[in-house]
């Protein structure tokens, strides 16, 4: 096996419907996994997420373009490709008429584990997504989280070398999104490799050592989470409530976005004191934070939209 | 590509089925209310039809069961996406149309099992008989199963199913004389034996009927029994063949 899990190359998908204008979802998406990494796509509604999970699976046929999953062709090959993956469907739901721990067990057998290793999988696998109590009732009876922690129990108990996960946490509690953190994070030291999508920029934070952000179709930045926050000029970020006079002012330290009436300053560590003076001057108080993830995001994101509309 | 098959995990898959159909009971008995509800007419109306109507019933429900396959592929994949699962994974295409067929001709073997005890009760068939049935159930099953499945993969919605799904079973279960003797309607247009017999339903039907020598139906001629033979086995070994087909090819959409 090489050390590369996931490679891909100029992918491109085009979606012909008929009656419907063709829908260019992907523009020529390059992105690689190493062997253990966790990686998180982002990208706004439509962006191509799912379209490139269900290529790199398996599941769909690109326009162009090659992915490769631990060598192996995945347009070519995909009777190669199948049993090295493992797939959370956006929006996928378990059995109706099965127990959670019924769907884990059949899955794992059907994936052709033995049925030892399947009963102790399953058992770790409830645990780790917290649902043991109602593991032995039918799905249909579970609440909307409780589901989704079932389907994402089936996948990680596969213990595949590479996982793709669409949206995995979509309706889950904090402690639930922290139980399928934790899980991702044993996986991936077990030398499994993981690629999920998300809406919740924290969680991408706290997960992946590395993102990429998708807008059109393309790859805008890839990075670690802190490369991808000095993109948008600065680290920290001072909030002056009722700050609006202020912003000519202040656009001489760093990037200016207000929201309300409260202006926010993106700048570095060094400017903090002069903007505070300033401020304080106009008698309105500043605070000092830290760059979110998701500030970066709507700003990388927004400029490029800005862009294609310029 | 070659033609090999792969049937990793189809047991297991098979037996997930039927206990997912198992668990809708209530389907398994309304999915043979058309069938009693005809019995009793016949019943009522002439008795001495009965035997033939209970085959046909027999052969009728093994025809639903590929109305169960549409309908249960295209939930899983439209309402759950689990296809998804079981397609990345080593497990085959192949393993996963033909399990799911299976599992559901095994949770829908109790309602056969009782038209069988009335059929021996009203009409004890010969060894051949039973052989020729089971032979023709199994080719219905292979054929509307394929078909069933192929069918499934064209919608991209559960609703617009419905229509199709009972066009079928009209097209294959009540217009073609499976509930009736193929002599009724020979009867009135002499060549109907023609098509009659090229529809896989009916032909297992009469071929049932006759093997098992039912006065009422008027028996095969050896051209008759040739095409009624000769058309149900390939039809049912190339639907068979298609889905095998159909199922490795939208294992990955296009
Ligand atoms: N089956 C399809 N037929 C036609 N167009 C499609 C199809 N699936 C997706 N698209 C289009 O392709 C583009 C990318 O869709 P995709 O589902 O990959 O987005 P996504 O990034 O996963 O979005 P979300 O965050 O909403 O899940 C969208 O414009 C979408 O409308
Ligand atoms: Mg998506």
């Amino acid at each position: 096996m090489t050390e590369e899990a996931l490679r891909a190359v100029d992918v491109r998908k085009t979606y012909h419907t008929r009656g419907a204008p063709a829908v260019e979802a992907l523009r020529g998406v390059s992105l690689s996994l190493r062997k253990g990494e966790r990686i998180s796509l982002l990208g706004r509604n439509g962006a191509g997420k799912t379209t490139f999970l269900r290529i790199a699976s398996t599941l769909l046929v690109p326009t162009s373009g090659t992915v490769e999953v631990f060598g192996h062709d995945v347009v070519g090959h995909p009777e190669q490709v199948r049993p090295l993956v493992a797939v959370v469907p956006q929006e996928g739901k378990p059995f109706f008429h099965l127990t959670p721990r019924e769907q884990i067990y059949a899955y794992l057998r059907a994936r052709g584990i033995d049925r030892e290793s399947a009963r102790a999988r399953v058992d770790e696998a409830l645990a780790q997504m917290g649902i043991q109590e109602v593991a032995d009732r039918l799905s249909i009876t579970l609440s909307g989280g409780q589901k989704q922690r079932a389907m994402v129990a089936t996948i990680i108990a596969t213990e595949a070398p590479l996982l793709f996960l669409d949206e995995p946490t979509i309706g889950m509690d904090p402690f639930a999104r922290r139980g399928v953190w934790d899980s991702l994070r044993r996986l991936t030291n077990k030398g499994c490799t993981v690629l999920l999508t998300t809406h919740y920029l924290d969680e991408a934070e706290a997960l992946s050592q590395r993102l990429y952000v998708v807008e059109g179709g393309r790859v805008l930045v890839e990075g670690t989470a802190d490369a991808i926050k000095q993109q948008v000029g600065g680290t920290l970020k001072v909030s002056i409530p009722n700050g609006a006079a202020l912003r000519e002012e202040l656009s001489t330290f760093g990037q200016i976005v207000s929201d309300g009436g409260t202006v926010y300053v993106i700048t570095g560590p060094e400017r903090i004191n002069e903007i505070m003076s300033l401020a304080m001057k106009d008698r309105l108080a500043a605070t000092v934070g830290p760059v979110t993830l998701e500030e970066a995001f709507l700003q990388i994101v927004g400029r490029s939209i800005d862009q294609d509309e310029g | 590509m070659a033609f090999t098959l792969r049937w990793t995990g189809m047991t297991t898959f098979l037996a997930t089925e039927t206990r997912v159909q198992l668990h809708e009971w209530l389907a398994i008995g309304t999915g043979s209310l058309v069938q009693a509800a005809l019995l009793v007419f016949v019943w009522v109306l002439d008795p001495t039809l009965l035997p033939l109507t209970v085959i046909g019933a027999m052969v009728y429900s093994v025809f639903l069961i590929g109305q169960r396959v549409l309908n249960e592929a295209a939930y899983i994949r439209i309402d759950h996406k689990l296809n998804e699962l079981y397609h990345a994974s080593p497990m085959s295409p192949e393993s996963y149309f033909l399990g799911m067929s299976m599992g559901i001709l095994i949770a829908y073997t109790p309602p056969l099992v009782v038209l069988f005890v009335i059929l021996e009760f009203l009409y004890p068939m010969s060894l051949a008989a039973v052989g020729m049935l089971i032979l023709a159930l199994l080719a219905v099953w292979a054929f509307s199963s394929s078909l069933g499945y192929y069918i499934s993969t064209l919608f991209t919605d559960m609703k617009t199913i419905w229509p199709y799904s009972s066009l079928l079973t009209n097209l294959f279960g009540i217009v073609p004389p499976v509930f009736f003797p193929l002599s009724l309607l020979t009867e009135h247009v002499a060549w109907a034996w023609v098509p009659a017999l090229l529809v896989p339903t009916s032909s297992a039907t009469a071929l049932v009927e006759a093997v098992a020598g039912m006065p009422e139906m008027g028996g095969l001629t050896t051209t008759q029994y040739l095409v009624a033979g000769g058309s149900l086995a390939l039809e049912a070994a190339l639907m068979l063949l298609f889905g095998i087909y159909w199922a490795r090819r939208t294992a990955r959409e296009a």
